[in-house]
């Protein structure tokens, strides 16, 4: 078949209709500056669906889940002092360049929350859906996880559910406190369990860690200075 | 390297003030080399005889926005960067109006008029004086006129924005129009112009 002869407005009308064609299926680059459903985002806040209370990642790692990476916005000094068991370190700044998949769920932390929140919508303007922020961020961790109080006056069933509860708190190298004890303690006076000690064996498998950055916690020792 | 250069600092003020001095000689040249330079073959656009604007303008919008999807694409620009005129509907087909009706008296539009100037015609001098007695004059009425002025506020949208369309729909779009136009541009040329 022969090619009729086209003028040179013609080959460039063609080239113009294919490039165009091409087009179609085009995903411009729109770089660091994006549109956000303010909407969405505002009920997301109000309803409370990105938190993760304390005693459920806890629960996550003592079940070793992998389907999340848990990040610590911290720096890295306050990283190498403490941090969640298979947390990875990220500061703030570094975060719009950390290499994450768009649908991977992601757990942030930061010393009170304030960061993590930031982060979050951060992320969430990076096009991230799944990112969540726990809540009370460290703070709520040591609370909740680590040294949690038990209730005074407590009834039988707070008392089995708070042994739970103290197993976990162990498990993680904290101490459960009761209610004079936590009356006892100054602000900030509690011992951060020590970390890259080696695990202790009676404790189940411990979380596996999110690639390269294990760090298995240890029942706590008496020496202090890793506090935070 | 990722474009827009200037506001991603890849070069200063006196560094864009010079790309902005060769992109303007390089505009002007080529409208003088289109015939642009000439308020005679500007008018005739208006008269139907001769649709060269139409064509060099439908050209230099499918060209660059050709190029500007296939970079950003391809990751090199950054549209989400790239500044947008803030669109103002009804001032803005107004004050399209009374550019128009400008060009068809003046023969020039802002750009071509500059680059008649450089040239040398005397009709292009009048003209540049018409727009710096133009932009005085609307600096004085501008108290007065305001608030028509910004009324009417879209901010900085695009097309595929507007009318909730994929990006590459709009482009494939704006071909097929410019092509359909150049077809019919042609058709009129040879109606009325006797071009063959």
């Amino acid at each position: 078949m022969r090619w009729p002869a086209l003028t040179l407005n013609q080959k460039l009308a063609t080239v113009a209709l294919v490039l165009g064609a091409g087009a179609l299926f085009s995903q411009p680059h729109r770089g660091p500056v994006v549109k956000l459903d303010t909407r969405e985002l505002a009920m997301i806040v109000e309803k409370e669906v990105d938190h993760v209370k304390p005693a459920e990642l806890a629960a996550w790692i003592v079940e070793g889940r992998t389907d999340y990476r848990l990040l610590d916005l911290r720096s890295e000094a306050e990283f190498a002092a403490y941090h969640v068991p298979t947390a990875e370190n990220v500061p703030v700044s570094a975060l719009p360049d950390f290499p994450l998949l768009p649908q991977e769920k992601v757990v942030l932390y930061s010393e009170g929350g304030i960061h993590a929140a930031q982060a979050w919508f951060l992320l969430r303007a990076q096009g991230h859906t799944a990112v969540y922020t726990v809540l009370g961020g460290l703070d709520g961790w040591k609370d909740e996880v680590l040294f949690p109080v038990m209730p005074a006056d407590a009834s039988p069933q707070e008392l089995a559910r708070f042994e739970r509860t103290a197993a976990v708190a162990r498990f993680f190298g904290g101490t459960p406190r009761t209610a004079s004890d936590a009356a006892a303690v100054t602000d900030g006076g509690q011992q951060m369990p020590a970390l890259a000690t080696p695990a202790a064996p009676e404790l189940p498998r411990l979380a596996p860690a999110a690639p390269g950055r294990s760090s298995p916690v240890s029942a706590p020792t008496k020496k202090k200075k890793e506090g935070c | 390297m990722m474009t827009p250069l200037y506001k991603y600092g890849f070069f200063g003020d006196e560094m864009s003030l010079l790309v902005a001095f060769a992109l303007g000689i390089g505009f002007g040249f080529f409208l003088e080399r289109a015939g642009f330079g000439s308020a005679r073959k500007l008018a005739a656009q208006f008269y139907l005889y001769d649709m060269s604007v139409f064509k060099v303008m439908f050209t230099a919008i499918v060209t660059a926005m050709l190029g500007v999807t296939y970079l950003g694409w391809i990751g090199w620009l950054d549209l989400g960067q790239v500044y947008l005129v803030p669109t103002f509907l009804r001032p803005q087909i107004l004050g399209g109006l009374v550019l128009g009706v400008g060009f068809v008296i003046g023969g020039y539009c802002p750009g071509t008029s500059v680059a008649s100037l450089a040239t040398g015609r005397i009709d292009a001098v009048v003209y540049a004086l018409g727009i710096f007695a133009g932009t005085f004059v609307y600096a004085e009425v501008y108290p007065a006129i305001k608030d028509f002025v910004n009324s009417d506020s879209m901010g900085q949208v695009t097309l595929p924005e507007v009318f909730d369309v994929p990006w590459g729909l709009v482009v494939f779009a704006v071909v097929i129009i410019a092509v359909a136009g150049f077809w019919g541009a042609s058709a009129v040329e040879r109606w009325i112009g006797g071009k063959s």
